[in-house]
């Protein structure tokens, strides 16, 4: 497509992203998830996806979705700053999907994880990719992390011992809703990566294969009798 | 001559997460199927007694008397009805007080009903309240829970007889097995050894909650309820219901100290082994004659720990057997055929019935297909309040 | 007289028992002695001394425990049963930095504000 001046006005300024570096997770169950970063393409899967989990209102679905949703929608349509969208798949078939922002080579604001399939750790496993792409991939020093969840948010807070800037408000905020935040930085992700976070890579031919084509779930446990 | 009791008819919700409804109506849910299943609903107002297992209602779920409410949520006013607790082991703990009601010639027909809802409150709110049965200025106050002893538990065992993680992870797979056929479970799924043990990545998707003890070896946290109808199988009503009473062969239970570091030996469960002699006893078999077995796994070690102390393994053997396969629902002595707490889940005050449940299925046939146990004459289950120091054991027997 | 020295500044103990009759320790308090059936008054306290369970113990065993009650904000905390030289066992957290079945600790006391209610004092076990 033809960018014409306008367009070029508002379109924000890329920072090039080192791609994340795909990995694969056996969870408990024996399934192999496949976590890779998005494709701009895939945006109408991942749309797809998202969307009739905007009309659930228990665990705070319906937020998630909803922002992730146009999170999404804003990174295809270029008017959203140098976010990265990671989605974990098992036979193709989108299991969570998370997505972030790369403020500076410094600093990452950490958007959401949304979890599709349940029971099997998939939004923790996700986080943690992200949190991985942040750090570990994009050398960012520290990541701003909020929650809709409470009590999501305070596993994060207890399990990561995030420091709480929640003082500095409102000079230190989150973009998500423009509150006050709590930080992962270099050193707390250090202390608990090999506990949580894990992944095989390079990922097995077969495997890469199968995640190649991202497909919609048929079935959501948290919509009984969901139809596409 | 003593009364023999039987039960003759059998509820259970779907465990799992029942957090939005009220206990009561949880446990008359199971109370109900139970009595369809007696064919005695109808006559509820018949039964001569009600007796509740229930842990921790007051923190749980804000509520208090729920024997009370039980009754009348049934409909089956004027039915006597009391609570007993007894920690996690509240379930059987109803059900021998339930057959002491019977055995007693003061009731002929008693309902026993187990349950909880532990989902209403955080997971560090039931981690809490579960560790207020620990002693409170020796150990609550310290900040140990349950698990913790799980896990002090485990290091001993395994430091002394060389049992490993993975060994835990195998009864974890032979668990969700199991359970992944039980229409009843919480979890409904299997896990495999590669992923929760073998593999690159097991460390992290099966991540320690109390070392050495792993996620897949510390039971979930789980709603519902169970309910059986006791009857005395000599009274002329035996005739009334729909199905033959399995018998109750014996039922005993024993305390230990209630700190755990004061345990004679801290590797030796003492109040298992001598519920599980008394039970024995009074049911006049041993354990060579139980064909299967409901072990309470609240953590894997205790499947494994509980399974010698009763006297179907040697001490520090039990699991070599289970590297062999010889507890699998198809080798020698099927352990845990419903899925154990592990897979089923651990709504405290339901557990122990929600065991009894399970032997009479096994013993009527009535288990799923992939999970029945071939001809099974006696099965046993060991309900374990506290960490140990409040036991309950059930024998159960097809004639 | 007043004993004023119960507003100063006093490091917080934890005790175990002794029954005068017998001269078994207990630790926690029983309410009737398991050797002599001595019984013990909480409110006289007649019949029976309380000491300071402290100083030096054996690890008998560990654990790192994640997932914590309410309360806590630790990403984890380690635990532990000791045995006294006098014989007593007791169980506490421990402040150690490779904790391993044996090794010698020392038993100190801490006050606590992580329980529900009034502070409470806590073993800590350290190297």
């Amino acid at each position: 497509m033809a960018i014409d001046e306008l367009e070029k006005k508002l379109r924000p300024p890329e920072i090039p992203l080192k791609p994340y570096p795909s990995k694969v997770i056996t969870l408990a169950s024996g399934e192999k998830m496949v976590v890779r970063e998005a494709r701009r393409e895939e945006t109408g899967i991942l749309l797809g996806t998202i969307y009739p989990l905007i009309g659930v209102s228990a665990d705070y679905y319906d937020i998630v979705a909803a922002r992730m949703y146009s999170e999404v929608l804003a990174w295809y349509r270029y008017r959203v700053a140098n976010e990265f969208v990671l989605v974990g798949s098992i036979d193709g078939v989108i299991a969570g999907i998370v997505n972030s922002r790369h403020v500076t080579n410094k600093l990452g604001m950490s958007l959401h994880t949304l979890a599709i399939k349940r029971g099997l750790r998939v939004g923790a496993q996700l986080f943690a990719a992200k949190m991985e792409h942040h750090i570990d991939v994009l050398g960012e020093e520290e990541v701003y992390i909020v929650a809709e969840s409470p009590i999501g948010f305070k596993r994060w807070m207890i399990e990561l011992q995030l420091e709480d800037r929640s003082s500095q408000f409102p000079d230190v905020r989150s973009e998500l809703g423009g509150v006050p935040t709590f930080v992962l930085t270099r050193k707390l992700w250090d202390a608990v990566r090999d506990v949580k976070c894990t992944g095989t890579r390079p990922v097995p031919e077969e495997d890469l294969k199968s995640a190649n084509k991202l497909i919609m779930p048929s079935e959501y446990v948290q919509i009984p009798g969901f139809k596409r | 001559m003593a009364i023999t009791v039987g039960i003759v008819g059998i509820g259970h919700t779907r465990f799992g997460n029942s957090s939005e409804y009220d206990l009561a109506d949880v446990m008359a849910y199971a109370a109900t199927d139970a009595l369809e299943d007696a064919g005695f609903l109808e006559r509820r107002r018949e039964i001569d007694q009600v007796i509740v297992g229930n842990m921790a209602s007051g923190m749980f779920c804000h509520q208090s008397a729920v024997a009370s409410s039980l009754v009348s949520r049934m409909d089956m006013e004027p039915v006597p009805a009391e609570l007993v607790e007894n920690g996690p082991a509240s379930g059987a703990s109803a059900i021998k007080i339930g057959y002491m009601a019977v055995a007693s010639g003061m009731a002929d027909v008693v309902l026993v009903v187990g349950g909880e809802i532990m989902r209403k409150v955080s997971g560090w709110n039931a981690t809490d309240i579960v560790a207020t049965m620990l002693h409170t200025e020796a150990e609550y106050n310290m900040g140990l829970t349950l698990p913790a002893f799980g896990g002090m538990f485990t290091r001993l065992y395994m430091e002394k007889y060389g049992l490993t993680e993975r060994d835990l992870a195998l009864v974890a797979v032979k668990n969700h097995k199991n359970g992944a056929k039980n229409k009843y479970a919480h979890i409904q799924a299997p896990c495999t050894i590669e992923a929760i043990s073998d593999g690159p990545e097991a460390a992290v998707v099966n991540n320690y909650i109390a070392e050495p003890l792993r996620m897949y070896s510390t039971c979930p946290v789980s709603d519902g309820a169970a309910a059986v109808l006791l009857v005395n199988m000599d009274s002329p009503k035996v005739k009334d219901f729909r199905k033959k009473p399995v018998r109750i062969a014996g039922v005993a239970s024993a305390t230990d100290t209630h700190c755990v570091h004061n345990r004679k030996d801290p590797l030796r469960l003492d109040a298992v082994r001598l519920a599980a002699e008394k039970a024995y006893k009074m049911a006049g078999v041993g354990p060579k004659d139980i064909s299967f077995a409901e072990l309470h796994d609240a953590f894997t070690i205790l499947e494994l720990a509980i399974s010698e102390e009763v006297g179907f393994f040697e001490r520090g053997t039990s699991f070599l057997a289970v590297r062999k396969g010889e507890t699998e629902i198809d080798g020698r002595l099927p352990i845990n055929t419903s899925g154990g707490l592990k897979s089923k889940g651990h709504p405290v005050g339901a557990t122990g019935v929600s065991q009894a449940v399970e032997l009479v299925r096994q013993l009527r046939g009535e288990a799923e297909e992939g999970r029945q146990v071939k001809n099974p004459r006696y099965g046993m289950s060991v309900n374990f309040g506290g960490f140990g120091n409040n036991v309950v054991a059930l024998i159960c027997a097809k004639d | 007289m007043i004993d004023f020295s119960m507003y100063g500044a006093k490091a917080p103990t934890i005790k175990a028992y002794k029954c005068l009759t017998c001269g078994t320790v207990y630790y926690p308090a029983p309410m009737v002695c398991g050797k002599c059936s001595a019984r013990r008054d909480p409110v006289t306290g007649k019949g029976w001394e309380t000491f300071d369970l402290e100083g030096s113990c054996v690890l008998l065993t560990w654990t790192r425990v994640w997932n914590l009650p309410e309360g806590y904000t630790e990403k984890y905390l380690l635990f532990g049963i000791v045995q006294f030289e006098n014989g007593l066992r007791a169980s506490g957290q421990l402040e150690v930095e490779e904790p391993k079945t044996g090794m010698k600790l020392n038993a100190t006391v801490k006050e606590s504000d992580e329980r529900p209610g009034n502070p409470v004092n806590v073993f800590v076990f350290k190297e």
